[in-house]
């Protein structure tokens, strides 16, 4: 088999895994836009013989949909500023540091990542209603969120900070600088694209955190777009085209960020962000 | 003269490793110092010590008269070139050579006016607006330096500034260097393991090893009259030649072991008998005619770079001869050599010590 051949095997099974693999989500926008008919026709169309563009204009209004991705950016925006400013300075410090409580640490850290949010959700659920946090359900969401992917956060961005050679640090200091002037000076803006990379991948997941939100958020008001479209299903449901319609809502401003920041993203997580 | 950098019984301990012992150094304003040794010998602990990224463990630092032990090192006024350079990727040259004015609150223009006079001596002018990573390794060389020169520090530390360079730039930068030191009357203390680096620049080398000054002095001293074996072995290229002898029964001559025992008058009285071991630098050894040289030695290895021959024997102890006057020789020829008494150096057996 040739050099080209050979080529064009690869990209071809490429294309077929990747066609596989992005199904479902073809499958979503096209469900989105079919009439109650068609949906269920059989054999299936692969594309919609009338676009039903009204179901988003519908569902939207039906659902209640603006307040449900109000909250979702709220709960998702503030774990991220939570996690941030809170997991930057510990990725710093285990980077920086060597020493056996250090290792310890962070093998605390990554066993946190290890336990399950719904494993988690009990003992949170009790210990939140026990403080009264469950009166503030959005903060407690946060709370919640930010304990859970504090971990994965501070992994990713200690990798970064590690990647940050200490030597520049050490320039800034006989330059003039103070150990936490150089922080800002030097080590911050250098490790900004991990930062930023991962804070972006916090967000996404946070967008979509489905088990502290339903636990704890009782009042639909509060609720996130995750809990609002679990509210569709039901033993009999069969309004597939409206859930369609909602999920492509919620996931299609998600899509484009990641679409539009992928080359970032990409690199962020593979290189340390430097030069 | 006065006092630069003073160091009295500086220890330093990592956990239980001793890392600097006893360290005592002192640096003359305005001259060149070279810390030179192997690797993890100690030269880069103890000029980091010197810009304050080390704590000392105990003993006293001075930087101009001024007891420095605690003191941080933005406090200290002193300026380094990093091995790595260290230039700060996100900012341009002019950014990377103005940070530490800017830091110090000097005004915008009068910061923006010191690097252009710096980039004017360093020939950096035209690339103020490029990054780091735009440049090649001598020109961010030269932005090290820069950084460093705009402070007008009391003094400069460079930590092997010159061994990411090719071999042709190395000696460029090394003239440039010692240039600047000269023109800005500076005090540079620099850690190297390169000896040739050491001898050329310098006019003081500190010889180090496991945390211990083995020597201290002006080149040529070191070169003629090494204090032990380790310093007489690690200056001078090729290395000196170490052959096992034994001081013959009148003290003024000794037998050395060269696989064959040959016989070499001596310019000074020893105890008879005592086991000691000649150093002879392979550029002291000259060609003779048959039957008049000291040593008849069997060639093993012949190296040659055209203005020098490196020749090595095959006896027992490997000798190295280096001849400049292209004699013809090769593998299997025996040759005839012979040294001068003066040019003997003499190191007791078991201590190392310069007899």
């Amino acid at each position: 088999m040739t050099e080209t051949n050979r080529n064009r095997l690869m990209l071809l099974i490429a294309i077929v895994m990747a066609a596989i693999y992005l199904f479902p989500l073809y499958w979503m926008y096209i469900t989105a836009l079919k009439s109650g008919s068609e949906m269920f026709a059989t054999p299936p169309t692969f594309w919609p013989s009338v676009p039903q563009w009204s179901t988003y204009a519908f569902v939207w209004e039906s659902r209640g949909m603006g307040r449900y991705l109000w909250n979702s950016l709220i709960i998702a925006s503030g774990a991220v500023v939570l996690i941030t400013v809170l997991g930057v300075g510990c990725a710093y410090v285990l980077a920086r540091y060597r020493n056996g409580w250090v290792d310890i640490g962070l093998f605390l850290i990554l066993m946190l990542q290890v336990l399950p949010a719904s494993l988690m959700i009990t003992p949170i659920f009790v210990g939140f209603s026990q403080l009264g946090m469950l009166d503030y359900p959005r903060l407690a969401v946060i709370i919640a969120i930010a304990a859970k992917s504090m971990p994965f956060f501070v992994v990713l961005v200690r990798a970064t900070f590690m990647a940050v050679p200490m030597e520049l640090e050490e320039a800034a200091l006989v330059d003039g600088n103070s150990r936490v002037g150089a922080f800002f000076h030097i080590v911050l803006p250098l490790a900004r694209n991990g930062i930023l990379v991962s804070a972006i991948l916090i967000f996404m997941q946070a967008f979509g955190e489905f088990v502290y939100s339903k636990s704890i958020i009782q009042d639909i008001e509060l609720q996130p777009a995750s809990v609002g479209l679990n509210s569709f299903m039901g033993p009999n449901t069969n309004e597939w085209n409206n859930i369609m319609a909602y999920a492509t809502i919620y996931v299609t401003p998600i899509l484009a960020i990641f679409v539009l920041l992928q080359r970032r993203i990409v690199s962020g997580l593979t290189s340390g962000a430097i030069k | 003269m006065t006092k630069q950098i003073e160091l009295s019984g500086v220890n330093k301990y990592y956990g239980a490793y001793h890392a600097l012992k006893n360290i005592d150094l002192s640096i003359e304003k305005g001259s060149f110092v070279a810390l030179v040794g192997p690797s993890g010998c100690g030269k880069s602990t103890l000029l980091r010590s010197l810009a304050g990224l080390e704590s000392i463990s105990t003993g006293d630092l001075k930087i101009a008269g001024e007891l420095m032990n605690n003191v941080p090192p933005r406090k200290r006024d002193i300026a380094m070139v990093f091995q790595s350079y260290a230039l700060y990727p996100h900012m341009t040259v002019e950014q990377n050579l103005t940070y530490s004015l800017r830091i110090r609150g000097v005004a915008k223009a009068e910061a923006k006016k010191a690097a252009e006079e710096v980039a004017a001596t360093t020939g950096l002018s035209h690339l103020l607006g490029r990054y780091p990573r735009e440049l090649s390794g001598g020109q961010r060389q030269r932005v090290a330096m820069s950084r460093a020169i705009i402070r007008h520090p009391k003094a400069f530390l460079f930590d092997e500034p010159l061994s990411n360079l090719d071999a042709a730039l190395r000696v460029h930068m090394r003239k440039e260097i010692r240039t600047l030191h000269d023109r800005l009357h500076a005090t540079s203390v620099y850690v190297t393991h390169d000896q040739i680096e050491a001898m050329t620049m310098a006019d003081h080398v500190v010889v180090m090893k496991d945390g211990v000054i083995e020597q201290q002095g002006a080149p040529l001293e070191l070169y003629d009259r090494p204090a032990n074996k380790f310093v007489a072995g690690f200056i001078g290229s090729p290395a000196m030649n170490f052959v096992p002898a034994t001081v013959g029964e009148d003290g003024r001559s000794l037998a050395v072991d060269i696989g064959e025992k040959q016989t070499i008058p001596l310019d000074r009285q020893l105890q008879p008998g005592r086991k000691v071991t000649a150093g002879l630098r392979p550029e002291h050894l000259h060609f003779v005619e048959p039957g008049q040289g000291v040593f008849r030695l069997p060639v093993g290895i012949v190296e040659t770079t055209g203005s020098a021959t490196y020749i090595t024997t095959s006896t027992a102890t490997e000798v190295t001869v280096v001849d400049t006057t292209r004699r013809p020789v090769g593998a299997g020829d025996v040759i005839d050599v012979s040294i001068r008494p003066a040019d003997v150096h003499i190191f007791d057996a078991e201590t190392g010590l310069r007899v």
